[in-house]
């Protein structure tokens, strides 16, 4: 036990000597939490609006209203421009869209019931498409606000309606739906005449309210609520890049060991060859646990991410280090230079980092990707880290991700230990 | 100390050790001289354990296969590539080989402070290693295999890449090791080197041990007669004999002698002798 131990405390003081074992360790991953937790943490802020250029061609009152109450939306941030502004402002990057009110948007907006509605044109950078269905979502969403304001004030009701009963006389006689609308017209505007006065405040809003949703945050367990901050998230991310570096940083060591003649040495000495990879595997385990330890405690200091559990977390820490020395050690085995190692190395973790998770979140990945994922330990680690920081998992619903990667350790320690090629 | 017994050992189709037998006594050194690829560090690795021979056994102070780990600790091994850790200065990489050895606490401290005076590398023992000469590596090398006290000592070509200094200050350490009762298979391809070191030399080449005597044994058996180069009438003359000094009178009388000199056979000639090629091919 000593020389393993022995074996550890080596190892480990050469990784701290190493500037770029601490730099991919703790510095790097530091870096992707906090660069990623203050991107996430920027989209409530307004600059995080959607820009736009916002065209009034019509110049009607209405028109006005509509861009007054987009200037005023927490959505978007506008500037006025005329036609050729506004597209060369999309065109140079410079605005998301841009949104045309061609003439007749005004007098439009009255109808309602029947004849030709309002139209607007929005013109999108071609880059931005992620956007288009954003921002298509929204002008929808101030046009149903519109709506809902119109048919809770019986007067502007009455006189949409009569507006619509105008157009329908002056329609032509071949429009088949010409009786039922005139009817359907008629009927309501019975209702607003006879309706209870009562009946046209409160009630009215939430009768015209075409959907009310109400956001509520899936999450359990003490903190029982949604993510602190973003840096709940991306902190698992900045340990998982962090527990990389270590199997990296680990894996090439052991080649190094082989090229260099220090295994070699080892191999003389009176330890055994189950010591030896004992060894390296407790430096590399303790290596993971204090990066994550580290981590953690910048995290929760300067960051405010804190734990729903502590010995999930801990569990959670033991299981991802279980799974990782594992690779470390598959790694190890497949290049007998540091160059194939770590050519090697990177071939196995990049895929691993990104289909679990470790760039882009899950869910924003296509639905494949996200299915590929279930295969990397990353998905896993990342998820029992969340499941103990922010999901508020059980201890039942942590067996799953943890039993995956502790399994994943044992085999890949199994098959890497097996494959090790010894030094002579 | 060590005794090989009909060693064989081949990787592949390449025969590395070919029939090997030899025994070194307590206290001498033993010198492996041969060629690169000659088999010596085969030799060497199996002597520690290190490589499992095909058949025939090897046996360490008459305890038995250095595979048993009581008795692999009774081996020290400089290896043939430098086998040090360059971000660990040198107190660190004693510290951590000695603690492989089973050596803790004050012994391992005493241990270290006497290894690195041994070597000369007191005043740097607090460098990190990567920034030591190459001479420096080699010495430093030498005390990690000598930190435990090892009764039997394995040097694989100790001195390659070394400067003049370091090489004699090496030699010395040699030479004080074997006064001090240790055992020392010394394995090289400078015939200088064994001639100067060891007590006993075998000479292998393509993994067989074509001779193996005393130095002055193998000069009398394998080198030849020395030759005598003398200078008569402005032309050198060359001639082995047995008794160069006889010679020499035989030919004064017979005329003036410009110059001469005599040629003593060397290990370089007994190879020479014994394969047909020079040791350096």
């Amino acid at each position: 036990m000593r020389a393993i131990l022995a074996l550890a405390q080596k190892d480990l003081l050469i990784l701290v000597r190493l500037r770029s074992g601490i730099f991919f360790t703790i510095v790097w991953p530091l870096l992707i939490a906090i660069f990623f937790g203050l991107i996430f943490s920027g989209a409530n802020e307004p600059s995080a609006k959607i820009g736009i250029a916002v065209v009034d061609e019509d110049r009607s009152p209405a028109a006005g209203e509509f861009i007054a109450k987009l200037e005023t939306s927490k959505e978007f941030e506008v500037i006025r421009a005329d036609r050729d502004q506004a597209t060369k402002l999309v065109r140079q990057g410079k605005r998301i869209a841009a949104i045309m009110l061609p003439p007749g948007f005004g007098e439009a907006s009255g109808r309602i019931f029947y004849g030709t509605p309002r139209r607007l044109e929005v013109w999108i950078d071609p880059s931005r498409r992620a956007e288009s269905a954003m921002i298509s979502g929204l002008l929808f969403k101030q046009a149903a606000e519109d709506m809902q304001k119109v048919m809770s004030d019986r007067s502007s009701s009455r006189n949409m309606v009569r507006k619509a009963m105008t157009d329908l006389n002056s329609a032509p006689d071949t429009d088949e739906t010409k009786g039922t609308v005139r009817r359907f017209l008629g009927e309501l505007d019975h209702f607003l005449d006879t309706a209870p006065s009562g009946s046209s405040g409160q009630q009215a809003t939430a009768q015209w309210q075409p959907l009310e949703i109400q956001e509520k945050p899936v999450t359990s367990g003490s903190r029982g609520s949604q993510p602190d901050n973003s840096f709940d998230i991306t902190f698992p991310q900045g340990i998982l890049w962090g527990i990389i570096g270590c199997v990296m940083t680990f894996g090439i060591g052991i080649v190094s060991e082989r090229t260099q003649g220090t295994l070699v040495r080892l191999q003389m000495s009176p330890i055994s060859h189950r010591d030896l990879l004992a060894g390296k595997a407790l430096a590399c385990f303790a290596a993971i646990a204090v990066v994550q330890v580290a981590l953690f405690l910048l995290g929760r200091f300067f960051f405010q991410v804190r734990p729903s559990s502590w010995l999930l977390l801990i569990l959670a820490g033991l299981s991802i280090a279980i799974a990782f020395v594992g690779i470390m050690m598959l790694i190890a085995a497949l290049g007998k230079t540091e160059q194939a190692a770590a050519g090697a190395g990177w071939a196995v973790m990049m895929p691993i980092a990104m289909f679990g998770g470790g760039m882009v979140p899950l869910f924003v990945m296509p639905a494949w990707m996200s299915t590929a994922g279930n295969f990397s330990p990353a998905k896993w680690a990342i998820l029992a880290l969340e499941g103990a920081i922010w999901r508020g998992f059980s201890f039942q619903e942590m067996l799953l991700p943890c039993g995956i990667l502790v399994l994943v350790g044992i085999v890949c320690f199994a098959v890497g230990t097996r494959a090790f090629r010894p030094a002579a | 100390m060590l005794k090989f017994a009909g060693i064989h050992k081949a990787f592949g189709r390449i025969v590395a050790v070919d029939g090997l037998s030899l025994e070194v006594q307590q206290g001498e050194i033993f010198g492996l001289l041969g060629p690169n690829g000659a088999g010596k560090s085969t030799c060497v690795h199996i002597a520690v354990g290190l490589i499992e021979p095909d058949s025939g056994s090897v046996t360490v102070a008459g305890l038995g296969s250095p595979k048993i780990p009581e008795v692999r600790a009774r081996i020290g091994v400089a290896p043939q590539m430098v086998s040090l850790y360059g971000p660990l200065s040198g107190t660190e990489n004693l510290a951590f080989f000695g603690r492989m050895y089973g050596l803790a606490g004050r012994r391992l401290a005493d241990r270290i402070g006497s290894a690195l005076e041994f070597v000369g590398l007191t005043d740097r023992k607090g460098d990190l290693v990567r920034n030591y000469s190459g001479g420096m590596k080699r010495r430093l090398n030498l005390a990690a295999a000598i930190l435990h006290e090892p009764e039997l000592i394995l040097l694989d070509e100790p001195t390659i890449g070394v400067d003049p200094q370091s090489r004699n200050s090496i030699f010395e350490n040699i030479l004080d090791l074997k006064k001090r009762g240790r055992t020392i298979v010394y394995t090289t391809h400078y015939m200088e080197e064994a001639e100067r070191l060891c007590d006993h030399v075998g000479i292998m080449d393509h993994g067989k041990m074509l001779a193996l005597d005393t130095v002055p044994g193998l000069l009398a058996s394998h080198g030849g007669r020395p030759t005598l180069v003398t200078e008569i009438s402005g032309k050198e003359v060359r001639m082995e004999t047995s008794d160069p000094l006889a010679e020499l009178n035989r030919l004064a009388t017979s005329g003036p002698i410009g110059n001469f000199r005599v040629e003593r056979t060397t290990l370089e000639q007994v190879f020479l002798n014994l394969t047909g090629r020079d040791l350096r091919e």
